[in-house]
């Protein structure tokens, strides 16, 4: 009894400081604050909370249902946005002088994946639900936790190919960045990319096509190295599934739905690092296709699973 | 890293010791030799040298001899590289000859493989979206003519083209057979001479073709020396000669993509080797019963050959689930027992669904279950066995049922006794007129009265669903596994190749990398910044942090 109400405190705690922490954005955003930096500073401690609020929470649903908190959708939403916070702190801890734009991406990630799990969409399935069978091996851990992980980093590395997209074709797109009135019907992406650009006007008011540039050079090295990162976690994922499956369904390729989209998306990040060997279609071209894999690993994670066929269903849920 | 300068037998060349990559070296083939049909140079030195290495484990004691080109400039890459066949026979000969070459080329293209690789993701999808293995008239219906989706795909275009059994349609297996071509033209044409050249240890002799690098800086009153002993200390390999040298650090990174596609070719092949030279079956046996694994096993392609192993009999000692307190089904084991063809046991395990039999390169899984019969006593006579009948199937939520016929078994409207399980533990029991009438346990052995009959039921016999399944090209394709992720981590290393020369008392520095260009400048200044000033009037002062 006592674990589950430590979850419950958990839970609400670390998304209490999410939110927080995204009001603190939204204040430097809105009101210009000079003492920026000091208020940084707090929203990285806020972040550090987090962190340790949501490592807390899966260690108390590990300790209280027995196994790996990796088994249902939610358990892996949560693990998804430790994932974020993870990659966030060790960017953090790496790069302590300056100020990176990956925590743009990987903050409001951890906040609206807490947000949408300990929603009320998906209350049924708050509770810890027993194994099945199946799932009862060693290999749940490795592979679904590197599945996670790997998420986690190509969703970044793609969000930041995105905000590359858009700040290159600002003109053309025409986003309202300039005054710093921007609304929510705009979606997640959007709003990242209209800090990045506010950020641009704010503090680089000269020499704008200088310092787009470079921003726009240093959104493609980090996306690049972070979907490097994220491209190990989905093969070594995909290669332990295969195993996991020889194991205990007697075929390593089974061609079932959650396969096929991981392979499609191993083949889509693959294109992406050929488009960078040949430096013609570096930049712009890999960031589309990076923009594409985005929205791949979104069916690939959710889409299937509504689906709710094949080999994979233990993750399958229905919006009712 | 203690790396020491060692003078050799020739003067001026320092061979220094080496650590992990050298002895790869040294059982390589150096190719620039001046009588080889590819060398083209018009002037090349050779110099052949002995090297005594501490850690030679393959070679101890044995002089390995290596030769270095010097050249004037930095060797050139082109299309020369490609493996020049021998001039012999005639113009049709050299016509046919051209073929494979032109054909390599075609094929090495990367916007070609980026397609294949787009059409490939394409037509996954597409089977993901299509309903696969279904009959031809589900087809019809979901993609009919008179209302075909996006105004032109009808059931034509699923069942020509074969999408309706899409991953092994020829489409898709052609697409794929391209895709492993391109893979193999590529690595043949573009990978393989790029690590030849890289490999090839270059100076470069002007400074005005070191300042052209893509990193370069000038170190007045260094010595290249001095230079050469900070890389060492930096895991570089460094290699001097008079007033240049050379240091490169992280090879493997270069031959890594290369190891990427030969793994991506050895999964590909072993995929092949399964796809048509492995058996598969499946089946149902009720606990006690025996089959032998040659009558369940079916061959999936024309490279399949049955072996010895399938001689064997397998007994099905028993089958059981555990459950959790809840009642649901935690798992469930197979007792078995193999006897060979004289009726010897050779083997016996109990299998559960992620712990499967291996013998005799055939493995059995745990895949399903099913309930065979009811044993019950009824009225104390039997025991009779009633068979059970799969109600509706959801997964791991199964229902089964049985009947037991009361009274006039003659008349058209027979009546009866139904018993219901979901799973092997607790039987469910309603009466004639199909109202609830209680639960029973095969073990407890308690009678239930229901309208006048006495039923003992005495014990659920499941039965197991077992899969049994031989392959060929697992080990090929589990060793592809393993060096596709080792290789795709040793990819991320960046090669580093650094130049200098000693101009006076100036040196001047000049380097690139292939992967890490971000971070190669500041690494570079940090290194230089360790190389020692050389003050004119005194000894030359060494700071105390020379690397090591």
């Amino acid at each position: 009894m006592i674990f589950s109400t430590l979850e419950h405190i958990l839970t609400h705690i670390s998304f209490s400081v999410i939110s927080i922490v995204i009001t603190i954005h939204f204040l430097t955003l809105f009101l210009l604050v000079d003492e920026v930096v000091g208020l940084y500073d707090s929203s990285e401690k806020g972040m550090v909370v987090t962190f340790f609020c949501i490592t807390g929470l899966l260690v108390t649903r590990w300790i209280y249902s027995g196994h790996f908190p990796l088994s249902d959708l939610y358990e892996s939403l949560i693990f998804l946005s430790w994932g974020f916070s993870l990659i966030h702190m060790v960017s953090y801890l790496k790069f302590k002088k300056r100020k990176n734009n990956l925590s743009a991406i990987t903050a409001p990630s951890v906040i609206f994946t807490q947000g949408f799990t300990t929603s009320g969409l998906l209350t049924k399935m708050h509770q810890s639900a027993i194994l099945a069978a199946a799932l009862q091996s060693q290999w749940l851990m490795m592979h679904v936790s590197m599945m996670v992980l790997g998420y986690a980093a190509l969703l970044c590395g793609s969000l930041l190919s995105v905000a590359l997209l858009v700040i290159t074709f600002r003109k053309a797109i025409k986003i309202i960045g300039e005054n710093n009135n921007f609304s929510f019907s705009f979606g997640k992406i959007q709003y990242m990319n209209e800090r990045s650009n506010v950020l641009l006007n704010t503090y680089f008011l000269s020499s704008k096509n200088y310092y787009r540039y470079q921003l726009t050079q240093q959104l493609d090295r980090w996306s690049y190295r972070i979907i490097s990162l994220g491209f190990i976690f989905l093969t070594v994922r995909i290669l332990l599934g295969a195993v996991w499956a020889n194991e205990a369904w007697g075929s390593y390729c089974n061609w079932d739905p959650k396969e096929t989209w991981a392979f499609i998306t191993w083949t889509v990040f693959a294109i992406y690092f050929y488009t960078r060997t040949n430096t013609n279609l570096e930049g712009v071209n890999s960031a589309l296709v990076a923009s594409m894999g985005f929205l791949i690993i979104w069916i690939c994670y959710f889409g299937v699973n509504l689906l709710g066929i094949g080999l994979h269903s233990y993750g399958s849920f229905t919006l009712n | 890293m203690e790396t020491l300068l060692n003078p050799s037998k020739t003067p001026n060349l320092f061979i220094p010791k080496t650590h992990l990559f050298k002895p790869y070296f040294l059982h390589s083939n150096f190719n620039p030799q001046p009588h080889s049909s590819f060398n083209r140079r018009p002037l090349s030195i050779t110099i052949t040298c002995k090297v005594k290495t501490s850690q030679g484990r393959k070679n101890d004691g044995k002089n390995i001899s290596k030769k270095i080109v010097l050249t004037d400039s930095a060797p050139e890459l082109s299309n020369e590289e490609i493996k020049a066949k021998p001039k012999g026979g005639g113009k049709a000969w050299g016509v046919i000859k051209k073929f494979p070459k032109r054909v390599l080329a075609i094929l090495s293209n990367l916007p070609l493989a980026i397609g294949e690789m787009f059409t490939v993701a394409g037509l996954m999808a597409l089977g993901t979206a299509i309903d696969q293995g279904e009959s031809p008239e589900y087809y019809f219906q979901k993609y009919p003519e008179e209302n075909p989706i996006f105004g032109f795909f009808t059931w034509r275009w699923v069942l020509t083209l074969g999408f309706d059994h899409m991953f092994s349609s020829p489409v898709f297996l052609g697409t794929l057979i391209l895709l492993g071509t391109s893979l193999m033209a590529c690595t043949y044409t573009t990978q393989i001479p790029l690590v030849k050249v890289a490999r090839r240890w270059s100076f470069l002799q002007s400074a005005d073709s070191i300042r052209k690098q893509e990193f370069s800086d000038t170190l007045p009153q260094a010595s290249v020396s001095d230079l050469g002993v900070i890389l060492m200390g930096a895991g570089y390999e460094v290699f001097l000669k008079g007033p240049s040298l050379y240091a490169f650090k992280g090879l493997a990174g270069r031959f890594a993509p290369i190891g990427v596609h030969l793994a991506m070719l050895l999964i590909m092949a072993g995929g092949t080797l399964s796809a048509t030279g492995s058996f598969r079956g499946s089946v149902t046996v009720p606990q006690g019963l025996n089959f032998v694994m040659g009558d369940v096993l079916g061959p999936t392609g024309f490279l399949s050959t049955p072996t010895e192993a399938f001689n064997t009999e397998v007994h099905v000692n028993k089958f059981y689930m555990d459950y959790y307190d809840s009642g649901e089904v935690s798992q469930f084991h197979t007792d078995l027992s193999l006897f060979d063809m004289n009726g010897k046991e050779v083997m016996r395990k109990t299998l559960s669904v992620n712990d499967p039999l291996r013998y005799g390169g055939i493995t059995i899984y745990q895949t399903n279950w099913s309930f065979s019969a009811l044993q019950i006593l009824k009225d104390g006579e039997g025991p009779f066995n009633l068979a059970m009948a799969p109600l509706t199937i959801n997964g791991d939520k199964k229902l089964f049922g049985t009947f037991l016929l009361v009274g006039d078994t003659d008349s058209s409207n027979v009546k009866g006794i139904s018993m219901l399980a979901r799973d092997l533990q607790s039987i469910v029991l309603y009466d004639k007129q199909g109202k609830f009438a209680g639960v029973r346990r095969p073990n407890s052995k308690l009678p239930i009265e229901i309208d006048g009959t006495k039923i003992v039921i005495v014990d659920a016999i499941g039965s197991s669903g077992l899969d049994l399944k031989t392959d060929p090209g697992v080990p090929a394709v589990y060793a592809g596994f393993g060096a596709l992720m080792l290789t795709t981590c040793i990819s991320y290393l960046s090669h580093a190749q650094i130049w200098a020369l000693q101009d006076g008392t100036t040196v001047i520095v000049g380097g690139k990398t292939n992967r890490a260009k971000a971070e190669f400048p500041d690494e570079m200044n940090r290194l230089l910044d360790q190389v020692p000033e050389i003050v004119e009037s005194s000894i030359s002062k060494k700071p105390d942090n020379i690397g090591g």
